[in-house]
């Protein structure tokens, strides 16, 4: 389903000469129905990457190939494909503007993939399975931080997405609003959409990957099925890591 | 003392339609004319500015530093004596002077607009990307109706500005609230007390567009 090929970026540090050098060459290829977590140090890549694969990075090397097509080429509409891949934020980046109800039929409307009225109804639908029924009038700011991230995803699911992208979709959240997070993107995985998850939850990517990239210095330094990466890391890196953060 | 309240009685009895129908008049039309036209040259200036044509924001951004760089008065004498060339038929000095004005405004707000623009939270742009929204689709959509509630307000104290730099078009005798005075105390010889006039005309105006700032600032903090 997406699949990249040597990607490579690097950021101009203000002040600095030389730019950071934050992907150095990463190969994967995600399947469908796949689920894939990614985990690693900060600074190791692993938002980067993601961001690549729908082009909010864009890569200075490498090609990303998205359900056949080379996104990276110039002659493509991004649009077109970002629209058959949603992305949820460490931050939410609900419209603060927008009710819950605008947030989430804006996309489906403006790139004419329904009408208002089918919009709507979808909506609600949508609402009512993360447990946000009753805000769907309600502006974001009266939202918790949970519910918001909720939102986000329902607005994402609302353009009937190939794939989710979720960049520490819990990093922002009090630790008591985690776990309803957690638990709408375990639903949604097993309900088998192909999903790539940047994630500092170490039990929750254990539970629900099929896969798990471990990040660090810019490539992916191990890469294997829950059990080989957490129960027997080859990388001295992995275990380092692993380490620390398993307590 | 008393003489000098006395005074100021007199002169607003006999005078006060200069002051407060042709002088008001004049400087509020002068103010409308300036924030309206100002802004929409504002959001031409601020589209070049951030253009990615390099040479289109540079130019803005040049055009810009020349205008905030040079005394307005400087800008309304160009004005005055630029425009009559540039046009067909004998342009009043209140048409002439307000070019100076438009100009100079439209520069200053072109920045209220843009930093109004850079202020919305750059998550507010990449969400609306990844969902497929296209460059035009996410800032009328998504960052303008946000900036607005940044912008409206700036606008507000463009506008209290204004009011009053406009007494610098009393140098070329448009009529305003300071070319009143010029008037009058040209009559009465009384300075301090035309002064005092016009001082308070002045502030009693900046004041309640204050307020009205000041409650159009709440507003929209509370739609959040």
């Amino acid at each position: 389903m997406i699949k990249t090929v040597d990607l490579h970026k690097s950021f101009k540090i203000e002040g600095q000469a030389e730019p950071l050098h934050v992907l150095k060459g990463v190969s994967e290829h995600i399947k469908k129905g796949e689920v894939v977590s990614i985990i690693g140090p900060s600074g190791g890549g692993k938002s980067t990457f993601l961001r690549c694969l729908n082009m909010l990075e864009v890569p200075e090397k490498g090609h990303i190939f998205f359900e056949g097509v080379d996104i990276t080429a110039e002659n493509v509409d991004i649009n077109l494909h970002r629209q058959k891949m949603g992305m949820v934020f460490q931050h939410f980046n609900v419209f603060p503007h927008l009710s819950v109800a605008e947030n989430i039929t804006l996309a489906p409307v403006l790139t004419k993939k329904k009408t208002q009225a089918e919009a709507n109804e979808l909506a609600k639908e949508l609402l009512a399975r993360v447990g946000l029924l009753d805000k769907l009038n309600e502006h974001p700011g009266r939202l918790s931080g949970g519910q918001k991230q909720r939102l986000a995803i329902v607005r994402a699911l609302a353009m009937e997405p190939d794939v989710m992208l979720f960049d520490e979709p819990t990093s922002a959240l009090d630790p008591e609003m985690v776990g309803e997070v957690l638990d709408v993107i375990k639903g949604l995985v097993k309900s088998g959409m192909t999903s790539v998850i940047v994630t500092h939850e170490m039990g929750f990517c254990r539970e629900v990957s099929d896969r798990v990239l471990f990040m660090d210095g810019g490539v992916i330094a191990e890469e294997g099925t829950p059990e080989e990466v957490f129960n027997r890391p080859q990388n001295p890196r992995t275990q380092e890591f692993l380490s620390k953060v398993l307590y | 003392m008393g003489d000098y309240f006395a005074n100021i009685a007199k002169i607003l009895s006999q005078y006060w339609q200069v002051f407060l129908l042709k002088g008001v008049g004049y400087t509020l039309l002068l103010t409308l004319i300036t924030v309206f036209f100002g802004a929409i040259l504002g959001v031409f200036i601020c589209l070049a500015r951030m253009s990615k044509i390099n040479i289109l924001s540079k130019l803005a951004l040049g055009f810009g530093e020349i205008i905030r760089g040079t005394p307005m008065l400087l800008q309304l004498y160009v004005g005055y004596f630029l425009v009559p060339k540039l046009l067909p038929f004998r342009p009043s000095e209140f048409l002439c002077v307000s070019v100076g004005f438009i100009i100079n405004s439209a520069c200053y707000v072109s920045e209220v607009f843009r930093s109004g623009i850079q202020a919305v939270d750059k998550g507010q742009t990449e969400a609306a990307r990844s969902l497929g929204l296209d460059g035009r689709q996410t800032m009328t959509k998504i960052v303008l109706p946000q900036a607005i509630k940044n912008i409206l307000p700036a606008l507000g104290n463009e506008f209290v500005t204004i009011t009053k730099d406009t007494s610098l078009a009393s140098t070329f005798f448009v009529g305003e609230v300071m070319t009143s005075y010029l008037i009058v105390k040209g009559k009465t010889f009384l300075s301090m007390e035309c002064l005092t006039i016009v001082a308070v005309i002045y502030f009693t105006m900046t004041w309640i567009m204050n307020r009205l700032v000041g409650r159009m600032e709440r507003r929209m903090r509370t739609s959040d």
